[in-house]
C-alpha cells in the first residue's frame, strides 16, 4: 500500500529547503539561496509556506545594519520529513 | 531550483544532493579561535614573566586577566567580520565544550583569590581537555594530539619552582593551540584552492 506523499514537501524548492535544514541545525537566507540557486522572492514565498505549516521556525534579526533571516526546522518539520522519506521509499520499493 | 513537482526518484536525488552539499567538511573548520587564544595566552604569559622578573612586584599578576579580555575581544571581532551562514550539530557541540571550559577556567582563577591552588597546571589541563575534545569532534589528528600533549604537560609547572614556569606555560599554549590552529588553517586553504 502506497503512502500519500505530503504535497507541501513534494515540490522541488520546498523539499530542497527542508533537506538543507535537516542536515544543518540552522541556516540563514543567504545560505539557503546559495545552496538552492533559487531567487530570493521564490525562497521567501516557500519559507513562508513551510513556516505556516509549522515545519520551520523563522527568526528575523540584525547583523550590523542588515537584516538576517535564520531558519530552523521544528520537531513537526522533522516528523513530516521522516514521513515523506518513508512514503518515498514505499514508492521506490526501497528495502527499509 | 523552482516550485515544481518532482517524481519520486527526483525527490530522493534532490534530498541526497542537498545533504551532500551542506555537509560541512572538516577542512571548513577554522583554526582562528585556537590562534586567538593561543597567541593571547603566549604573549600575556611573556609579559607577566617579564614584569615580575624585572620588578618583583606581584601586582603584575593582574595582567593575567588580559587573557580573557583580549581573547574575548578577538573572538568578537572575528565573528563580526566572518559571519557563518549556517550552524550544524558540530558547531553547537564545540561551542558548548568551550563554554563549559571557559566557565571552569573562570571558577578556577576566581578560587585562586581565596585558596592557594596551582592555577597554571589546572588551566593547562582544562584547555588541553577542551582542545582534545574539539579535535575528536572534528576528527582532526593534529588537534587531538596537541590536546593530549597539553594535558600531559600540566605536570611540568609542578616540577619547575620559579617564575620560569610562566614561560613554560606560554610555550605549552604555543604547542597546544597555535600550532594546530595554523595546521587547521593551512589544511583549509589547501582544500579550497
Amino acid at each position: 500500500m502506497f503512502k500519500e506523499l505530503n504535497p507541501l514537501l513534494h515540490s522541488e524548492l520546498r523539499l530542497g529547503i527542508m533537506s538543507i535544514l535537516i542536515s544543518v541545525e540552522e541556516a540563514d537566507f543567504v545560505f539557503i539561496r546559495e545552496k538552492t540557486g533559487a531567487t530570493a522572492g521564490n525562497i521567501s514565498v516557500q519559507i513562508e509556506k513551510l513556516s505556516e505549516a509549522g515545519y520551520i521556525e523563522v527568526n528575523k534579526g540584525f547583523l550590523g545594519k542588515r537584516t538576517r533571516t535564520v531558519c530552523k526546522m521544528t520537531q513537526a518539520g522533522v516528523a513530516a520529513f521522516e514521513d515523506y522519506v518513508v512514503a518515498l521509499k514505499s514508492y521506490l520499493d526501497v528495502k527499509q | 531550483m523552482e516550485e515544481k513537482n518532482l517524481n519520486e526518484q527526483e525527490s530522493l536525488e534532490l534530498i541526497s544532493q542537498m545533504i551532500r552539499n551542506t555537509k560541512q567538511r572538516l577542512e571548513d573548520g577554522s583554526g582562528l579561535p585556537f590562534l586567538i587564544w593561543g597567541y593571547t595566552t603566549f604573549f600575556v604569559s611573556m609579559a607577566v614573566y617579564y614584569f615580575l622578573n624585572k620588578t618583583g612586584n606581584p601586582q603584575y599578576n593582574w595582567l593575567w586577566f588580559g587573557i580573557p579580555v583580549i581573547g574575548a575581544m578577538g573572538m568578537f571581532v572575528s565573528q563580526k567580520t566572518k559571519q557563518k551562514h549556517s550552524k550544524n550539530y558540530i558547531d553547537r557541540v564545540i561551542a558548548n565544550i568551550w563554554t563549559v571550559m571557559g566557565i571552569a577556567a573562570f571558577f578556577t582563577s576566581f578560587s585562586a583569590f581565596f585558596v592557594r591552588i596551582p592555577v597554571l597546571p589546572m588551566m593547562i589541563l582544562l584547555m588541553g581537555i577542551g582542545t582534545a575534545l574539539t579535535g575528536l569532534v572534528i576528527k582532526f589528528k593534529p588537534v587531538i594530539v596537541s590536546g593530549f600533549i597539553g594535558m600531559a604537560s600540566c605536570v611540568i609547572p609542578y616540577i619547575i619552582h620559579d617564575n620560569i614556569q610562566i614561560v613554560v606555560f606560554g610555550f605549552i599554549f604555543l604547542i597546544m593551540m597555535v600550532i594546530p590552529g595554523h595546521i587547521l588553517n593551512y589544511q583549509r586553504r589547501r582544500n579550497h584552492v
